[in-house]
C-alpha cells in the first residue's frame, strides 16, 4: 500500500504539485492523466525521490519515504522501478548490460565497477529479454534498437530490480500504436500477475481508460478526478482538460488526429 | 516475479549453451585484449630503459628544480621592467592578430572542408588531408621560417601563429558544420531559399556558439604559446624570459611567469563572460 499525504512541490513561485493525497492498494494499475504541465511527472519523480517534495508525506507499507537518506534511499529507489518517456537507456552499452544495471543496488560496488555480474543474474536478464521478444538483441548496442524495443529493454531493467512498485512516466508517448500496445500489455501483466502497483502517467485518455483500474486526473497540481475509468465521462474529461482547444485530447469516438 | 536467486544451475547451463557470449567474451577477444595490454606495458618499459628514466635520476632532477624554486623567491620586477611589460603586451597583441587572421581565413576553408557543404568526395578528401598536413607543422617551426622571411620581431610571430592556427580552426569549424542539425537548413531550402541563404539562416545560427568558443580558446592558447616565440626572435615576452634564464636571474623569471599566469587567467575570465553574453539565450 502506497500512501501519499498532502504531497506538494514548489519551484519558487510556481506550485507544481499541490497537496496530493492518494492511497494505492497492492496490484492496482493507476493511470494519472492531465494536460502537460499539470504536475504528473513531478508527482512520480517525488515518489522515488528524484525530486524532493516541499511538503507532505510518502508512506510505503507504513515506512516513511520522505526522510530516507544514503543507502536506505538507494534501496527504496531499487524497489520502485522507474520507466521513462525517453527510455533512459545507456545507448553505447549493450542491451544485456543495460538490463543487468537493474541489479546495481543489490551487488558489491567493486564487482559492479569491474562489470562482473553473476551467472544467475545474466541468466535472469536473458530470460526476461526472451519473454519480451528481445533475446536476439542481447549483445547489440541499446542505441541501435527501435523506440519500442528500447522501452521493452527498460521494462526488463525495471523487472531486474525486483521492484515492489513501478512508476512509468509517459511510457508510450514516443511510441507508435503497435509498440505502445506491447508496452502497456507488459505493464498490465506485471500488475496483474505479480501484484505490483503500477503508477502510469498518460496523456492519451483512451489508453488510460482501456488499461487502468483507476484514474486520477491532475490539473494545476491538484487532484480533480479520482475514480473508476467508467466514471470519467466525456463531460468530466472536458472539464479536466478545459475548453476544447488544440490541447484537448481526442475522446473515444473521435479520430486521434481530428482537428477540433 | 522471478528473482535472480530462483534461477537454477540447470537453467543457467541451458542459457549458457544457447547464448555463450552473454556470459563471457569469446576466447579470441579475451586473448587479444590481454595481448594488447601486455604489448603497451612492454613498450612503456622499453622506453623507460631507452631514456634512462630511473628513480635516482628523477630524484636528482627534483632536487635541482627545488634549488631553482628557492632562487625564484621572492620574485623581483628587476631594473628593466618596462621591457618586460612591453614584451607581454606584444605577446598578447601577436596572439590576438594571429588568431583573428587565422579565424577569418579558416571560416571559408571550414565550410569547404565540411562534407555537408562540399559533397565532392575528392575535393573534400584532399582539403581535409591538406589541413592535416599543415597541422603537422608546429608553431615554432613556422616562427623560425618567418623570422628568416620577414626578419626579427612581432610580425614573424603573428604570421607563425596565424599559419599554425588556420588548419586547426578550419578542421574544428568543418567538424562543427558537419555535426549541425540538417533539419534547420532543410527548412530554409523548403521555403525557397538558396544554398547560400540556407547556410546564412539554417547553419550559421547553430554553429555560431561553437565557432565563438573555439576562437576564444585559440586566442587564449595562442597567448600562452606567444610567450615562447620570442626565444627564436619572433617577438614578445619570450626574449626577455630566455635572456633572464640564461643569466640565471630566477627571481625576475618568477615575476614574468606570475605576470603570464595573471594575463592568461584574465583572458580566460573575460572570454568566459563574452561567451555567456553572446551565446546565452537572452
Amino acid at each position: 500500500m502506497l500512501e501519499l499525504e498532502g504531497l506538494s512541490c514548489r519551484f519558487g513561485e510556481t506550485v507544481a504539485v499541490a497537496e496530493v493525497s492518494l492511497r494505492v492498494p497492492e496490484g492496482q494499475m493507476l493511470g494519472i492523466i492531465g494536460r502537460s504541465g499539470a504536475g504528473k511527472t513531478t508527482l512520480l519523480r517525488m515518489i522515488n525521490r528524484l525530486q524532493e517534495p516541499s511538503a507532505g508525506a510518502i508512506r510505503f507499507h507504513g515506512q516513511e519515504i520522505t526522510r530516507l537518506r544514503g543507502k536506505a534511499l538507494r534501496r527504496w529507489r531499487a524497489q520502485c522501478a522507474m520507466i521513462f518517456q525517453h527510455f533512459n537507456l545507456i545507448p553505447r552499452l549493450d542491451v544485456l548490460t543495460n538490463v543487468l544495471m537493474g541489479r546495481l543496488f543489490y551487488r558489491s560496488e567493486m564487482a559492479s565497477l569491474l562489470g562482473l555480474f553473476a551467472a544467475s543474474e545474466r541468466a535472469l536478464a536473458l530470460e526476461l529479454l526472451e519473454r519480451h521478444g528481445l533475446l536476439e538483441t542481447a549483445l547489440k548496442r541499446a542505441g541501435t534498437l527501435s523506440g519500442g524495443q528500447q522501452q521493452r529493454v527498460a521494462i526488463c531493467r525495471a523487472l531486474m530490480q525486483e521492484p515492489r512498485l513501478i512508476l512509468a512516466d509517459e511510457p508510450v508517448a514516443s511510441l507508435d500504436p503497435r509498440n505502445a500496445q506491447l508496452v502497456m500489455d507488459a505493464l498490465r501483466r506485471i500488475s496483474r500477475e505479480d501484484g505490483i502497483s503500477v503508477l502510469v502517467n498518460l496523456h492519451d485518455l483512451r489508453i488510460a481508460r482501456s488499461y487502468c483500474d483507476r484514474i486520477v486526473a491532475l490539473s494545476a497540481g491538484r487532484v480533480v478526478f479520482d475514480g473508476a475509468p467508467d466514471a470519467l465521462t466525456e463531460s468530466r474529461a472536458r472539464e479536466i482538460y478545459g475548453a476544447p482547444d488544440e490541447e484537448s485530447p481526442a475522446f473515444e469516438t473521435s479520430h486521434p488526429f481530428a482537428v477540433v | 516475479m522471478r528473482r535472480a536467486s530462483d534461477i537454477s544451475p540447470a537453467e543457467i547451463a541451458a542459457l549458457k549453451a544457447r547464448v555463450p557470449s552473454a556470459f563471457a567474451a569469446p576466447f579470441g577477444r579475451r586473448a587479444l585484449r590481454a595481448f594488447g595490454i601486455l604489448a603497451v606495458l612492454l613498450w612503456l618499459a622499453l622506453l623507460f630503459w631507452w631514456f634512462d628514466i630511473s628513480p635516482s635520476r628523477l630524484r636528482h632532477g627534483l632536487a635541482g628544480l627545488r634549488v631553482i624554486l628557492r632562487l625564484m623567491i621572492p620574485p623581483s620586477v628587476g631594473a628593466q621592467w618596462p621591457d618586460i611589460l612591453r614584451g607581454l603586451a606584444e605577446s598578447v597583441a601577436m596572439a590576438f592578430c594571429g588568431t583573428v587572421i587565422a579565424a577569418l581565413l579558416a571560416l571559408p576553408l571550414g565550410f569547404l572542408g565540411a562534407r555537408n557543404v562540399l559533397s565532392q568526395i575528392l575535393a573534400h578528401f584532399s582539403l581535409r588531408r591538406g589541413f592535416d598536413a599543415l597541422r603537422g607543422i608546429d608553431q615554432l617551426i613556422w616562427a623560425l621560417a618567418f623570422v628568416r622571411a620577414v626578419g626579427l620581431g612581432p610580425l614573424a610571430g603573428t604570421l607563425a601563429i596565424a599559419a599554425a592556427e588556420i588548419a586547426v580552426l578550419a578542421k574544428l569549424f568543418a567538424e562543427a558544420i558537419e555535426n549541425a542539425d540538417p533539419h534547420q537548413t532543410e527548412a530554409v531550402r523548403a521555403v525557397g531559399g538558396s544554398r547560400l541563404l540556407a547556410i546564412r539562416f539554417g547553419l550559421l545560427p547553430q554553429i555560431f556558439p561553437v565557432l565563438l568558443a573555439q576562437i576564444l580558446y585559440a586566442f587564449e592558447s595562442n597567448t600562452r604559446s606567444a610567450s615562447i616565440l620570442g626565444v627564436v626572435g619572433a617577438g614578445g615576452i619570450g626574449l626577455q624570459l630566455a635572456e633572464r634564464i640564461k643569466i640565471r636571474y630566477w627571481n625576475e623569471v618568477a615575476f614574468i611567469i606570475l605576470l603570464l599566469i595573471v594575463v592568461v587567467g584574465l583572458l580566460d575570465f573575460l572570454s568566459g563572460r563574452l561567451r555567456r553574453r553572446l551565446v546565452a539565450a537572452d
